[in-house]
């Protein structure tokens, strides 16, 4: 909601000005205002107030599908001559990063902020069986673990990214910070009720290192937003199942809002490059077969439900309510339902993206049928 | 407590290993101290991150011999092998003990530029102190801009072990992105927009620290932050608006975050390998240049001085007012050395001893 321009009528107001400033001394040639000078945003207070979604204008709002801007100003900025090339941005083609909603994203995050200190009912939690302790910290180390991924790794994405394209910037710092928070959370839990940490992740390729490894950020975001983290938003929706105090309950719903975000992310940033740069699709299938092969074999790491791992195990503990057989086998049986979510969601995902032929034409991994089906 | 492994029943997984009926669960003695239980702070608090380091968990090393993301504490897996990155394993390469309360506060003090800041009284100021305050805005804007790259660059090298640094640094970048985009907020209210871009010659300083993290903290949050948070300081008492005063206002905390930690950390660093002075002070040496020399150009102090003056009518008034702006920047920062056990009374700049004696801004160029 912005009124009229009125830059015509400042400019010989503005000459004015700086030939008296001029007079004393002062230098003033900044002092020229751009074209939308006078165009006043409304703050609208009952609607959300001044949100990033809302406030660029003119050139402002010209998102170039290519980034000159080597000094790291910012977007819209009027140039110096003599500024430092000091941005050695490798992302400078919008496509490779861009989604039509990240402002948004971003705003919602600030909005959504919690605290992990005080907006957990810690206390009530009371004492567990042995056995689910243990698994409740175990599950708690490895999401510790896998949190760190998930910070680090966008962190390092920002500073490669122009800030001609800030508003995914944006969106990717709530994401530290988000990651932050669970990261602090999960190992809250693993202290909060008589236990401790447990056993580190077996491999570094079981805890997210092919998202460090990955040298293009789409191909990063597949991996981290599409895969990891979609996956471990299956898992923190079912939390209420697999939570024995309110505590746990209000942590894996909390989470999961965060996490859901993360996810929207990724699929739309898909679902941009899907639409605006479709030479790029075949690679992305490529990416999406490594994913879904992680998916049913588990060689992608960051999922607590995959076989055959300590999470895995913590999970059926949690979902059967013990570590006796008939409640394993019982838990594994839930874990399992855990998966086929796991897959369906997936599925669902990469079709908002854009690319769900793959399970038209015979390209999706053939076992992920088996459990959409199941 | 480990279940007996039963044999293999002929199930494979995809790669051709066997599928044991029964898991593994040998996983649950693995443990470095168990029966910990870490306490809800009694006033309010709640659980914060450092109630956690209790028992065996207390302990924060010198070293963190791995370069993965083992949690400090966790049971390692002696395969888990290296991620890459994670190259700062030195508790003085970035440890302060404030950190984790630094990230708590950071935590607790949220707040929005969209609903907190009272953007409608900023409406329809005199056109040249509009067009000032954006030329100030985009400035600060871009250093937030550029703080975030760095701050955010520098976590995939921050080893995990040190998990209360990464999680300060977190609300850090998250803190100063917030100072952009609240500043491109109030650049875009009335159109006025981002003007001209920042020098850069500090910019460029802070970026291309390749020595270390320890150096990238005196730049950008020993020097360029007292920079900043004392021109939020006198926007916040001479901002023209309601706005632009609550903006500043709200800003500061979360500047003076980055400076306690930034404090804490080079004078644990200095604690700890007391030859690392030598190193810190010719580095200052030349940021105080660098920021200097970004300093001379005038384009922000006239910005500043508008504002503070009511008009460009007011300069001459408002430049005073600049004046003692800068005084008190360099006086900050001295005093953030001086707390860091790095005196830089005796070695300061020229052009910092001329700010900080009234002097500065340098002379004005001739029109």
């Amino acid at each position: 909601m912005a009124t009229e321009a009125k830059s015509e009528k400042y400019i010989t107001t503005f000459q004015q000005l700086m030939e008296e400033g001029r007079k004393n001394g002062y230098r003033l040639d900044w002092l020229l205002p751009r074209e939308t000078f006078g165009a006043q945003i409304n703050s609208n207070a009952e609607a959300g107030g001044l949100l990033l979604q809302d406030i660029d204008r003119g050139p402002f709002a010209q998102i170039p599908d290519w980034s000159d801007n080597m000094t790291g100003r910012p977007r819209g900025a009027t140039t110096r001559p003599n500024a430092a090339r000091i941005g050695n941005y490798s992302i400078r083609t919008k496509a490779d990063i861009w989604l039509k909603n990240a402002s948004q994203l971003y705003e919602e995050a600030v909005q959504r902020q919690w605290s992990s200190a005080v907006d957990v009912p810690w206390e009530t939690m009371e004492e567990l069986p042995d056995d689910i302790e243990r698994a409740e910290c175990q599950l708690a180390t490895f999401l510790t673990e896998v949190e760190f991924v998930a910070g680090d790794v966008p962190g390092k994405w920002i500073s490669e990214t122009t800030p001609d394209y800030y508003e995914p910037r944006m969106f990717l710092i709530s994401q530290i910070m988000d990651e932050a928070r669970h990261m602090d959370v999960f190992r809250k839990r693993a202290f909060a009720n008589g236990g401790g940490l447990m056993s580190q992740t077996t491999n570094v390729a079981l805890s997210g290192g092919a998202i460090d490894s990955a040298r293009d950020f789409t191909e990063m975001s597949a991996r981290l937003h599409i895969s990891g983290e979609g996956l471990v938003l299956s898992i923190f929706r079912m939390g209420e199942r697999m939570s024995y105090n309110d505590a746990e309950k209000a942590i894996y719903r909390l989470a999961a809002s965060d996490e859901s975000r993360h996810v929207a992310f990724g699929v739309m940033h898909l679902q941009y490059l899907a639409q605006t740069d479709p030479q790029r699709k075949e690679e992305i299938h490529s990416y999406l077969d490594e994913i879904e092969l992680g998916l049913v074999a588990g060689t992608g790491g960051q999922n607590p439900a995959q076989r055959g791992t300590p999470s895995n195990a913590a999970l059926a503990i949690l979902l059967g309510g013990g570590s006796d057989a008939a409640s394993i086998e019982e838990g594994g049986q839930i874990a399992l339902a855990v998966r086929q979510r796991q897959v369906k969601e997936y599925v669902q995902r990469i079709k908002v993206a854009g690319l769900g032929d793959r399970f038209e034409n015979g390209r999706a991994n053939a076992t992920l049928a088996a459990y959409v089906s199941a | 407590m480990v279940q007996q492994q039963t044999p293999p029943t002929g199930q494979r997984d995809l790669d051709g290993n066997p599928v044991p009926d029964a898991p593994d669960l040998s996983w649950m003695d693995k443990t470095l101290g168990w029966g910990i239980k870490a306490r809800v702070e009694p006033f309010g608090g709640g659980m914060t991150i450092d109630a956690l380091n209790v028992g065996v968990y207390a302990e924060v090393p010198d070293h963190i011999p791995f370069r993965n993301r083992l949690p400090r504490g966790a049971y390692p897996a002696p395969g888990a092998g290296s991620i890459g990155g994670y190259y700062l394993q030195d508790k003085h390469e970035q440890w302060a003990e404030c950190a984790g309360r630094l990230y708590e506060e950071g935590i607790s003090r949220r707040w929005s530029t969209a609903t907190d800041v009272p953007w409608d009284t900023a409406y329809d100021l005199p056109g040249d102190v509009e067009l000032a305050i954006c030329q100030v805005a985009t400035e600060l804007s871009q250093h937030a801009s550029v703080e975030t790259e760095v701050v955010s660059g520098w976590l995939q090298n921050l080893s995990p072990g040190y998990h209360e640094v990464k999680l300060y640094l977190s609300t850090a970048t998250y803190d100063a992105a917030r100072m952009f985009e609240g500043y491109r907020k109030r650049a875009m209210l009335n159109g006025g927009g981002m003007m001209l871009e920042s020098p850069g010659g500090m910019n460029r300083t802070i970026m291309e620290t390749y020595a270390g993290w320890s150096q990238t903290v005196l730049g950008m949050w020993f020097v360029r932050n007292a920079l900043d948070t004392t021109i939020l300081r006198y926007l916040a008492v001479h901002g023209p608006s309601e706005a632009d005063r609550v903006l500043a206002a709200r800003l500061i905390p979360d500047r003076m975050r980055m400076a306690a930690y930034a404090v804490d950390h080079i004078r644990f660093a200095i604690s700890k390998k007391p030859e690392l002075v030598i190193g810190f002070q010719v580095w200052l040496g030349g940021v105080e240049f660098a920021q200097a020399r970004d300093l001379r150009d005038p384009v922000l102090t006239e910005a500043l001085a508008i504002i503070f003056g009511g008009s460009v009518a007011g300069m001459d008034e408002g430049m005073k007012v600049v004046r003692r702006m800068l005084q008190d920047f360099v006086k900050m920062y001295l005093s953030r050395c001086k707390q860091a056990n790095l005196d830089r009374s005796k070695s300061l700049s020229g052009a910092f001893q001329g700010m900080l004696s009234g002097m500065a801004p340098p002379p004005r160029p001739q029109a």
